[in-house]
């Protein structure tokens, strides 16, 4: 009978540490932030008075990690009274990243200084997770690095976060097949920036070039993040952006006449067979597809394993507009709403993104740099001429950031899945159907608008 | 009843060892399953943006009323009871098939216990890359596209075509499954005695008879359990979709995990995503204890 | 025997066999895909994937292993993820047999509420429940600890519900005879009930196992920090930022497998056992 008793008392504390967890919660949730900041114990200030900052960033390849254990060594070598240590996320994609800097947030454990990817800055922004840099940065020092760069990191006409390096894409194209197919390679290896290829050439080239094995072209198909960053400029060409420049409306944008003419465009392209409604991985290396709207970073694999002839050329325009828009975007460093030392942070940034830094960095990470004079130095070498050079000229020039609006990953998640949908139906009708497009772009601007105007219309 | 010649004295016993044993987990079970389910249904009456947790605010009950309206939660919703109801038999018949055939003691058994269970030692996002390759529509790509190509049939959208997607992760899924649900069932034959086949084999009963008249019955209990838990982990289908699909082709492969998930972490809409897990959970609450009650009622 | 017995008794064998194997080979063919691409070179993975030439690595090299061995410290990540699973696997086997066996074995008050109340809880999924989970961690202090990866995950109702299933098997005679032995029920259960379940112990070590080996997204959450890292976190090293080496990351998942095979295989035993001790069960 004892046991009974014990039995019941345990249960009974059971009970309450229970209940008392859930107030707690109440507390946590409704009031937040007991002043103490970041979780991490590193924040406070050490006995010798050195200023500890910590520095998330998703893991990189091994000449990354390299480069940070260096470049931190210098630093912490330099600057005793500022300590920064670099935690390496190990991720599968961005989005498990992203989560798991909002489960930080909910619970006051950001690091101080996180890396973003472009266009979560105003999402992170708008919500106060960051916190502004620009008067680390002036406008001198801001003039180096790309305009589009710059826009990208910059919500309310604040700097909110800087990168190093920068992203883009065009179009490759296989040369020795090409050719097969008689396709005038001198022709496309002669445009430039102001002569580019039409989407009626791009579509021209398809056609020839589509046979049993192998497809005209290769959309990126990720159902993701992918499909708003490749194909943005496309809908910028044809005359309309995804939503208004200042962030708040999608109404007459994503869903106008000219972007459901940019989509009909796309979805003809499945629809007639040219590109592959689900493409596997590598589909341009393994010599399966004529041509690819690839990433800047498809350089590098492609000189390493592709065993034909191959070039890239500039992003396709619009026939009706002929205007040359390309991507951009990339991690940018930024500075936590947990961070007590904002200024040190600061110092810390304007050191990264030294021209010096930017450039070791970008050379290690082999992506093009943000600042124009990171390509004098002698690590950038590479990027004097060829694939890489048209790439810089492309982001000096056409780059277009993503929306800046809050309410980014609301429409990027809702534009995925209708473009999804939109090419499902054309590979399965064989046939593109307006009124299904348009029907489909209404629903990503409603999704937007409901968000924006739940938690960020005034 | 052996139940009712127990002495009294063992009975007191048993009645304290009873709490002695069931408390320890019981304790756990609260501290950290029921706990994060209370707070999930208090977040539910809040309208939450998940990275503002010092800016809530109480609306009462106008989530769920939204959740009522909401088309995309009663697709996902369909879907779910959709696969479930498909996957749960398909599996189970497998996964049974599967212990039967190395379920005695031959050369090699161990090798083939292994075999059928590896789809389990890897995990299911690689699994689910692997079959989105061999799904491809395109027959010089896709593997599965390609055999039929060769037998003179049409090539195949699996995964792009809203008719066939969830047909195709219903597949995958009980192949990836089953070799889960032959363990159990595994250990489950080696607690049906011996002697009961060599009685039924004297009595001259054939290779059938002896699996329905020894074999099934002498599953019961593990039938009942593998049908069960086949049927919880259906309702919670995630990670196919997530790798697979994202949830379409036009929301054919949404599923309400799926959609809690996307809801709570990627639209940050954390306080709608409660509601919606609250009511999943109500739903597969009664779902299950139905299941039970309707299961008990066959002994 | 006569003759055509005998051949027949063959053939039913080689059918036997055959089936085994042609089953066999579909369900291990992803596992020996993952294999043969952890040899290949980059740009052959997805090459000839519509012929079966796509489970055969013609210019296999050890290359991509190297790499996996460089990047790592599988030393540490091992060590990690064993001392964490190891701890959780006790506790489960140990506490959730306990509470199974009384729901299975001992009339008590609550007991019908319990067992409703463990069924109910079995449908919750973990995606749901996360971010909750996360927030009393915190609230706990237990973030970047290792309680906050084993603790939680200790008590299972799928364990205590299969645990519960196997035990009412058990004759209540069996356990009578031993209570007139003179036996307590706790030394019944050690003495008496636990050595004929090795079956039931075995099938709920290898499932959970299996399920902790996986883990990904919690331990993704809570822990932060290279010395930290678990095995799935460590292949995840690999999925990183563009490009993507699938070469790699195929090379990570068939070490990160290898455990897994050899835990299984030694777990067999237990089956094989199993058939034994059924006599005394029945």
């Amino acid at each position: 009978m004892k046991l009974k008793k014990a039995a019941k008392m345990l249960l009974a504390s059971a009970l309450s540490l229970t209940l008392a967890l859930s107030l707690t919660a109440c507390g946590g949730g409704g009031g937040s932030s007991d002043s103490t900041g970041g979780g991490s114990d590193s924040q406070e200030a050490s006995s010798d008075g050195a200023v500890n900052l910590t520095l998330w960033q998703p893991t990189d390849k091994e000449a990354v990690e390299n480069w940070w254990v260096e470049k931190l060594d210098e630093w912490n070598a330099e600057h005793p009274e500022i300590q920064v240590k670099r935690e390496a996320i190990d991720r599968s994609d961005s989005y498990a990243y992203e989560n798991k800097i909002t489960t930080a947030v909910t619970s006051n454990d950001l690091p101080d200084i996180f890396f973003v990817d472009g266009p979560a800055v105003s999402y992170y922004a708008a919500n106060g997770i960051i916190v502004p840099i620009s008067e680390y940065f002036g406008e001198d020092e801001l003039s180096d690095f790309a305009d589009s760069t710059v826009a990208q990191c910059t919500y309310d006409d604040e700097l909110y976060a800087i990168s190093a390096t920068e992203s883009s894409v065009a179009l490759y194209y296989n040369k020795d097949y090409l050719k097969d197919c008689d396709v005038d390679v001198k022709d496309i290896e002669s445009r430039t920036l102001d002569n580019p290829l039409t989407w009626s050439e791009l579509a021209e080239i398809a056609e020839k070039c589509t046979t049993d094995n192998y497809v005209g072209t290769h959309v990126i198909m990720d159902h993701g993040e992918g499909l708003p960053y490749a194909l943005e400029p496309m809908f910028i060409s044809n005359g309309k952006d995804f939503i208004s420049e200042d962030g708040s409306e999608a109404e007459g944008y994503v869903n106008s006449k000219e972007s459901v003419e940019t989509a009909e465009y796309l979805a003809k392209l499945i629809a007639d067979g040219y590109a592959n409604i689900d493409p596997i991985q590598d589909e341009f290396l393994n010599g399966a597809c004529a041509t690819m709207l690839g990433g800047s970073w498809d350089v590098a694999i492609l000189e390493g394993s592709a065993d034909f002839d191959w070039g890239v050329t500039y992003y396709p325009v619009s026939d009706s507009t002929k205007k040359a828009v390309s991507p951009c975007g990339d991690w940018s460093a930024a500075v936590s709403k947990n961070c007590e030392h904002v200024a040190e942070a600061g110092e810390f940034l304007q050191w990264l993104m030294s021209k010096e830094n930017v450039a070791s960095y970008a050379a290690a990470i082999a992506k093009p740099a943000t600042r124009a004079s990171s390509y004098e130095e002698e690590s950038m070498a590479e990027y004097k001429d060829g694939p890489r050079a048209m790439f810089v000229e492309q982001l000096q020039n056409t780059a277009v950031p993503r929306p800046r609006t809050p309410s980014y990953s609301v429409f990027s998640s809702k534009y995925a899945e209708a473009m999804t949908n939109i090419f499902s139906d054309a590979a399965s009708a064989h046939e593109v159907k307006t009124d299904y497009i348009q029907e489909q772009l209404d629903s990503v601007v409603s999704a937007f608008q409901e968000d924006y105007d739940m938690y960020y219309a005034n | 009843m052996s139940k009712q010649v127990k002495l009294s004295g063992r009975k007191k016993n048993e009645r304290t060892a009873a709490y002695i044993f069931t408390i320890p987990a019981m304790f756990l079970l609260v501290a950290f399953l029921v706990v994060p389910i209370l707070y999930t249904i208090r977040y539910s009456l809040f309208q939450y943006q998940i990275v503002r947790p010092d800016n809530i605010s109480f609306i009462g009950l106008q989530n769920y009323t939204k959740l009522f309206q909401d088309e995309n939660f009663w697709i996902a919703l369909k879907n779910t009871v959709y696969f479930t109801v498909l996957v749960v038999p398909f599996q189970c018949v497998l996964a049974l098939a599967l212990a039967m055939l190395v379920s005695s003691k031959f050369r090699g058994v161990a090798i083939f216990r292994t075999m059928y269970f590896s789809p389990q030692l890897t995990s299911m996002v690689v699994v689910s890359i692997l079959w989105t390759v061999l799904y491809n529509s395109n027959p010089s790509t896709g593997l599965i596209n390609s055999m039929l190509t060769s037998l003179g049939m049409e090539p195949v959208n699996f995964l792009s075509n809203a008719k066939t997607a969830m047909n195709s992760i219903i597949f995958m899924s009980g192949w990836q499954g089953a070799g889960y649900q032959m363990m159990i069932f595994l250990a489950g034959l080696q607690g049906i005695p011996r002697d009961q086949y060599e009685a039924a084999s004297v009595d001259g009963a054939t290779k059938v008879q002896q699996f329905l008249y020894v074999t099934l019955p002498g599953l019961k209990g593990t039938i009942k359990y593998v049908v069960m838990i086949t049927m919880i982990q259906a309702m919670k289908l995630f990670t196919q979709p997530y790798v697979m699909t994202q949830g379409g082709p036009k929301n054919s492969t949404k599923t309400l995990v799926y959609y809690i998930y996307t809801q709570g972490f990627q639209q940050g809409n954390f306080g709608y995503a409660c509601a919606v897990a609250a009511v999943f959970f109500v739903i597969v609450v009664i779902m299950s204890l139905s299941m039970k009650k309707l299961i008990a009622a066959t002994d | 025997m006569n003759k055509s017995m005998k051949t027949s008794k063959f053939l039913t064998k080689f059918l036997f066999y055959a089936g085994n194997i042609i089953i066999g080979i579909i369900f291990i063919s992803p596992l020996l895909w993952m294999i043969s691409a952890s040899l290949k070179p980059e740009a052959e993975i997805f090459a000839n994937m519509n012929s079966l030439k796509t489970f055969v690595p013609v210019q296999a090299s050890l290359n991509n292993f190297k790499e996996v061995f460089s990047r790592l410290d599988m030393v540490q990540v091992f060590k990690n993820t064993f001392v964490y699973i190891a701890l959780i696997l006790v506790l489960d086997l140990l506490l959730n047999s306990i509470c199974g066996y009384a729901l299975a074995k001992y009339d008590f008050k609550g007991k019908g509420l319990m067992l409703n109340f463990i069924v109910a809880l079995m449908v919750m999924p973990m995606e749901a429940i996360m971010l909750p989970l996360y927030i009393e961690m915190s609230q706990l202090g237990w973030v970047n600890t290792l309680p906050a990866l084993v603790v939680p995950f200790v008590a299972k109702c799928f364990s205590i519900y299969m645990f519960r299933q196997f035990f009412c098997d058990i004759p209540d005679e069996l356990l009578e005879a031993a209570s007139l032995d003179g036996c307590s029920p706790v030394k019944t259960f050690f003495m008496v009930v636990m050595p004929i379940s090795k079956t039931v112990y075995a099938t709920v070590f290898i499932l959970d196992f299996v399920a902790h080996w996986n883990d990904f997204m919690w331990p993704f959450l809570i822990m932060t920090g290279e010395d930290k890292r678990t095995i799935q976190l460590a292949v995840q090293v690999f999925f990183g930022t563009q490009p993507i080496h699938y070469s790699a990351i195929m090379a990570a998942l068939v070490v990160s497998a290898i455990p897994m095979l050899v835990m299984f295989m030694f777990m067999q035993k237990y089956y094989i056992e199993g058939i034994a001790s059924s006599g005394i069960k029945g």
